[in-house]
Order: structure tokens, then C-alpha cells, then sequence
């Protein structure tokens, strides 16, 4: 018990010494963890947009929220009899508002800020021949038709989504395993300051006998604890990437699928968890790293 | 207590320290390590302390092979070894009683034993009046008596003393020697490395002279110089 009073102490005793350094490298782990935290948010969301395309659904029939019964009746007639469709769905406005609020039951915000007379009614179709070309001329026909508001075809708007969710993950994701990286040899390097101003000490402790763990044991806290701070830190940052930056996607009308792009709290504080653990694991390593290498116990 | 057996030390660029030494040293002596600067005193010490591992040849200290010890198992000798140096190694930022303190506190003492023993050192080295004192507020004899009392404050069985009063005046270095004349007498081996002839002329205590990394003389009760009438 006293021991670990002893690591904890001695660790922070040296944060205290060296802050600038510790700082330095606190906020490249907080800057390259909110990046990896994003980058996970951006794949989900992607992931929960697409998820009404499920079991053969190719392409989305939204009609407008007034269309007539005869615009209705008369797209419902061409899915009924035309031997090109295979299957499809009808979502009414209630249950398109259902859905909407189970995907999204831990968001009563975002829930509250819609309600069944807004949500666009939709035919969710199975086409008989579900290539791209054959798909796309299908989806060309149905837009055309009077009361539809718009056609999401899988390929196009699944492309559309993929595309802009993988460019913008993986650009993330690059930009934030280079500066896990460079946060690991922050944190090497300001631990190998550490050592450094405790050069004196460590010769005596080597002296009297005190084991080989001893010595290296605050020196890995204090690694893990820049690793765990700068985690802490990024974690605020990571839900307003989903309040602000989701949040305006699901806002825009551009696409109609980005409505769907937003992940449950949950998913949030899971990956708060993730962050926790990489940022103790990055700076537990730089720090082993530098005992290691810088010792010679 | 100590014994080496033939023991050679060669370091890099073919410098050879020591050279097929074998001696024994018993429980509870007083030895005086003499010879020219190079010629393997240091050396000696080092290799007692591990801090050095001999290339070839045995050296047995309190029952255990030195060569064989695996690393996790040094620092359990260390406890066992106090050491002192020609330039203290004191620590600067801490008090008299913090540096002996720090040096039972890493060593995972607690702090009830801590708290008895510094006091109990601090006067057997007689600095109990200095026990708030920075090192640099000391003069080199004091500085000395600390190193002395963190050495000795966890009872080591064998002390090496590498040079203890290079640094220190005659009169200085003969309240040394009595401090550790006194821990000697309490059962501690002490094995001292040294240049100061009248320290060793005047304690009459076996002498080991090394030249070149051999030992040349051996000698129970012995002077600095070897008493082959040229010097007397």
C-alpha cells in the first residue's frame, strides 16, 4: 500500500518538474485520440445510414409527405404488376417515425425534433434483376413519377455514403496512427527526461539495493498517466464531434440517407472506453520503452 | 566472507585490471587495498559491488558466486554491501536525514523502522545535530559521515570504501577512520581502497598491495610501504 503511494507520488513529483514536456505530450495523445474516436464515429454512422438497405433492398421510393392516395395508388399498382419487381415494403409515416426513434432511442433530441407528419413515406424494393444498370434505370422511372420525392438507389446512395465515410475515416485514421506514434515518442522522450533529472537518485537507489522494478515503476506510471489524461481530454472533444459535426449531416437535406447519420450515446462512451485503454497502452509503452532503453536496470 | 579465486578483469581496448587474483578475506577484517592509481583497487571494489562482472575466475561474497548471480538477484547483495565513495554521492536536493531515510525507503522498509533507525545512525555517526542540514551546508568530513551512515543504516554485513578521504584533510580523515574502526568492531567487514599513507601505517591492519592488476604483497598487519627496509 505504502509502495504504491510511493510510485504514484514519485510520478507525479516528476510531471510537476517537467510540465512543459508532460503538456506536449498530454495534447498530441489528447489530439490523436479525439481523430481516432472521430474516425470511429464517422464508420458507425455510416454503417447505421445504410442499415435500411438490408435483404435484397436495392433502391428507396420516397414519396412526398402529402402525396395524393392516386400518386400512391398508382406507384403501389406498377410494384404490384410489373414483372421486374421482385418484392417490396411499404413504411408508412408512423413506422418510418418508429424506426427513426428505435435507431435512435438514447437521442430523444434529435427524436423530438421530428415527428410522423415530416417523415417521408417509402417503398423499400427488391428488384428481380438487382444489377447496377438495371437498378438505375429502375430508380430513373420511379423518380419521374408524380408525388415522389425522391429515389435512393443502394448502389448510389450506399457509394455515396461509403465513399464520403471511408475518405473521411481513413484520412482520419492516417492522420491519427502518425500521431499515435509521435505521441508514444513524446512520451518516451519526456519519461527519458525523467530519468535524466533523476540520474543521481537512481545511481544511489541502485546503490542500496532497491530492486530493478522499483526504480522503473514510477517512471511507468508517470508514462501511463500522460497516456490516460490526454485520453480524458479527448474524450469532450469526441462528443462534440458527435453533437456538432453528425449533427449537421443528419441536418443537411442533401443526401437523404445522411438523416441516419448519427450513433447512439452508447456507442460514444464505448469508444470513451477504447480511448482510455489506447491512450494507457500508448503511454505504458513509450514509458516501458524508456526504461528499457535508458535504465540499464 | 569474500573469496577470489583467480580471478581476471580485462576491459575494452586489452586493459587489463586484474589478473589471476586469489585471496580470502574472513568474516569481520579490516583490509587496506594499496597500489598506484590503475592498478586495480577500483577495480576490486567494482567487482564486489557487481557493478562489474569478472571475465574469468570466481568470486564468492557471503556464500554467493557473483559470476552466476542473475540480475534480479543483485540488489539482494546490494542490501547487504554498503558503499562508500571519495565524492560522497550524496544527494543535494535532500536533508541530512532525508538522504539516509530515502536510502531504507527504496529499499521497501517502512517508515515506523525508518523513522527509529535515522536517528539511531544519524548519532552513531554523531550529526544528530545536523539532521536538517543540506548537503552543501556540510563540510567534507560531515558529508562523508552521512555517506558512512546510508551505507550503514541497513546493517550491511561487508563495506567497501572506494578512496573515502581523497577528498579530506589528515585531521578530517582520522575521525573518518575511527567511524570506521567503530563499524568494523560491530562485526562489519571493511574493505577500503586507498592512497593515504599514514592512515594505513597508523591502523596496522592487513594490507593488500596490487601493481598492474596483481596482487604483489599480502601482508596481517601491515604498512603502505613494503618493509623492505628501503623506506625505513
Amino acid at each position: 500500500m505504502y509502495r504504491i503511494w510511493y510510485y504514484f507520488r514519485e510520478a507525479f513529483a516528476s510531471i510537476w518538474r517537467n510540465l512543459s514536456l508532460t503538456l506536449a505530450a498530454i495534447f498530441t495523445v489528447a489530439i490523436s485520440l479525439a481523430l481516432v474516436g472521430s474516425s470511429l464515429l464517422v464508420r458507425e454512422g455510416a454503417e447505421r445510414a445504410t442499415a435500411q438497405f438490408q435483404e435484397g433492398v436495392e433502391f428507396i421510393v420516397f414519396m412526398n409527405a402529402d402525396a395524393t392516395v392516386e400518386q400512391d395508388d398508382a406507384i403501389r399498382d406498377v410494384l404490384e404488376n410489373s414483372p421486374a419487381i421482385n418484392d417490396y415494403a411499404y413504411v408508412n409515416q408512423e413506422q418510418a417515425y418508429e424506426e427513426f426513434s428505435t435507431l435512435f432511442s438514447d437521442k430523444p433530441d434529435l427524436v423530438n425534433s421530428v415527428s410522423p407528419a415530416v417523415m417521408p413515406p417509402s417503398y423499400r424494393i427488391v428488384p428481380t434483376d438487382p444489377s447496377a444498370a438495371n437498378v438505375t434505370e429502375l430508380a430513373r422511372q420511379f423518380a419521374n413519377q408524380p408525388g415522389v420525392k425522391e429515389v435512393a438507389t443502394a448502389t448510389e446512395a450506399i457509394r455515396q455514403i461509403d465513399d464520403f465515410s471511408t475518405r473521411v475515416s481513413q484520412a482520419l485514421l492516417i492522420a491519427a496512427v502518425v500521431l499515435v506514434v509521435v505521441s508514444a515518442l513524446l512520451i518516451l522522450n519526456t519519461v527519458f527526461t525523467a530519468i535524466g533529472a533523476r540520474r543521481q537518485e537512481i545511481e544511489v537507489m541502485k546503490l542500496v539495493g532497491a530492486t530493478n522494478w522499483f526504480i522503473r515503476i514510477p517512471f511507468m506510471v508517470e508514462g501511463t498517466i500522460h497516456g490516460l489524461i490526454g485520453a480524458a481530454l479527448a474524450i469532450p472533444a469526441l462528443f462534440v464531434v458527435d453533437n456538432k459535426v453528425l449533427a449537421f449531416f443528419q441536418e443537411s437535406d442533401a443526401v437523404p440517407l445522411f438523416r441516419g447519420f448519427a450513433v447512439p450515446d452508447g456507442f460514444v462512451w464505448d469508444t470513451s472506453i477504447w480511448l482510455l485503454l489506447i491512450g494507457g497502452a500508448v503511454g505504458m509503452i513509450g514509458s516501458a520503452i524508456a526504461v528499457t532503453r535508458y535504465l540499464d536496470v | 566472507m569474500i573469496r577470489l579465486e583467480n580471478v581476471t578483469k580485462v576491459y575494452k581496448g586489452d586493459v587489463t585490471a586484474l589478473r589471476g587474483v586469489n585471496l580470502e578475506i574472513q568474516r569481520g577484517e579490516f583490509v587496506f587495498l594499496v597500489g598506484q592509481s590503475g592498478s586495480g583497487k577500483s577495480t576490486f571494489i567494482r567487482l564486489l559491488n557487481r557493478e562489474e562482472v569478472a571475465d574469468s575466475g570466481k568470486i564468492l561474497l557471503a556464500g554467493k558466486d557473483l559470476g552466476s548471480l542473475r540480475s534480479w538477484s543483485v540488489p539482494a547483495l546490494r542490501r547487504n554491501i554498503g558503499c562508500i565513495f571519495q565524492d560522497y554521492k550524496l544527494l543535494e536536493k535532500k536533508t541530512v536525514q532525508e538522504n539516509i531515510a530515502f536510502a531504507l525507503e527504496v529499499i521497501g522498509q517502512p517508515r515506523p523502522l525508518i523513522r527509529k533507525n535515522v536517528p539511531a545512525i544519524l548519532d552513531l555517526v554523531g550529526l544528530s545535530q545536523k539532521a536538517d542540514r543540506f548537503p552543501d551546508e556540510l563540510s567534507g568530513g560531515e558529508q562523508q559521515r552521512v555517506s558512512i551512515a546510508r551505507a550503514f543504516a541497513n546493517r550491511p554485513t561487508v563495506m567497501l570504501a572506494d578512496e573515502p578521504t581523497g577528498n579530506l584533510d589528515p585531521s578530517t580523515s582520522v575521525g573518518i577512520m575511527k567511524l570506521l574502526d567503530l563499524i568494523n568492531r560491530r562485526g562489519t567487514t571493511v574493505v577500503m581502497a586507498t592512497h593515504d599513507r599514514s592512515i594505513v601505517n597508523s591502523m596496522q591492519r592487513r594490507v593488500i598491495e596490487l601493481d598492474r592488476g596483481v596482487v604483489i604483497r599480502d601482508d596481517t598487519h601491515g604498512i603502505y610501504d613494503e618493509p623492505n627496509g628501503v623506506y625505513e
